[in-house]
């Protein structure tokens, strides 16, 4: 259970990731508001706070992101994606740690989902320097209880199926893996 | 599926900030205003101000370096019929007519909000 080991998984992860993240974008979703997306990309950001840790989460979403604009984003867009982001996950990493054994993958998931709609709306608000957007909050509140609940449970059905990799039983107590 | 204890809390605090925020939306816009107009902003600052009025069409022009879009004002309502950018996310948006709803196109930073006089508490909308 070496770094490289490590370093392959997360790659794969972020591989995975940005799979998500381009198919999301070829689906004709209706348009809900500004900023409301399905997050399908968030599905392994999820799962990977819960089977890593915050800093390894982290890395996955920023590598996932900066890929994602080199395959075809704005400059603008990279600013979305990442304060939604970064909002997201340390709301579901705070969320996850306060709720303990309370709270599962799926209310952690619609937390993120809420917070990362309000991440992006915010710097919308700051872009366009009008306050006024935030009438979309309801929207997004509401979007983000969809998304959130289908990125849950699709987490939760993953995060059985990684409970069972061999691969990952043998690095699941492994402390250089788990370390926070 | 099972979902505990926490995950309800969260949904159910979503659920109170969507009522919350919409129901003080709707509030801000019944109330009767005396006086509304369409305010266009682009980069946060002042583009036009006109009247809502119920009678005539208008049609304007946003010009800018970002991009152009085309404005409509039409029976008291505004929409933003066409733009240049790309994804169109202003035009799905469809028609507003109520004091505090906006219209944006974020590729051109401009913001179309309609906003509400109220002579005797001077109040702005939301």
């Amino acid at each position: 259970m070496k770094k490289t080991q490590k370093l392959t998984f997360i790659s794969l992860l972020v591989a995975q990731a940005l799979v998500l993240y381009v198919i999301e974008g070829m689906l004709p979703l209706p348009f809900i508001a500004p900023g409301a997306k399905l997050g399908l990309s968030n599905i392994i950001i999820t799962v990977c706070l819960y089977i890593f840790s915050l800093k390894d989460a982290f890395i996955v979403m920023l590598l996932r992101i900066i890929l994602s604009t080199l395959f075809g984003g704005s400059i603008s867009s990279f600013l979305y994606s990442l304060s939604g982001g970064i909002l997201s996950l340390l709301a579901m990493y705070l969320i996850k740690r306060l709720g303990k054994n309370y709270i599962s993958i799926i209310g952690v998931s619609i937390t993120g989902a809420f917070f990362h709609n309000l991440g992006q709306i915010i710097v919308a608000a700051l872009i366009v320097n009008n306050i006024n957007i935030i009438v979309y909050l309801p929207v997004l509140a509401v979007a983000g209880i969809g998304t959130g609940f289908f990125v849950g449970i699709t987490s939760r059905f993953l995060m059985t199926y990684i409970n069972k990799l061999p691969f990952y039983i043998s690095i699941r107590n492994n402390k250089y893996f788990k370390g926070d | 599926m099972k979902l505990k204890p926490l995950d309800y809390a969260v949904i159910i605090v979503l659920i109170i900030i969507t009522i919350g925020s919409s129901g003080f939306a709707i509030y801000n816009s019944q109330k009767n205003y005396k006086n509304k107009y369409v305010e266009i902003e682009v980069k946060g600052k002042l583009y036009k101000k006109l009247p809502l009025d119920n009678s005539k069409k208008e049609q304007i022009k946003v010009l800018t370096d970002l991009g152009e879009n085309i404005i409509e004002v039409d029976n008291g309502k505004v929409r933003i019929i066409d733009a240049d950018c790309k994804d169109k996310i202003c035009i799905k948006d469809g028609s507003i007519s109520k004091p505090g709803s906006v219209l944006v196109c974020l590729p051109h930073k401009v913001v179309v909000q309609i906003k509400g006089e109220n002579p005797e508490s001077d109040a702005l909308s939301f």
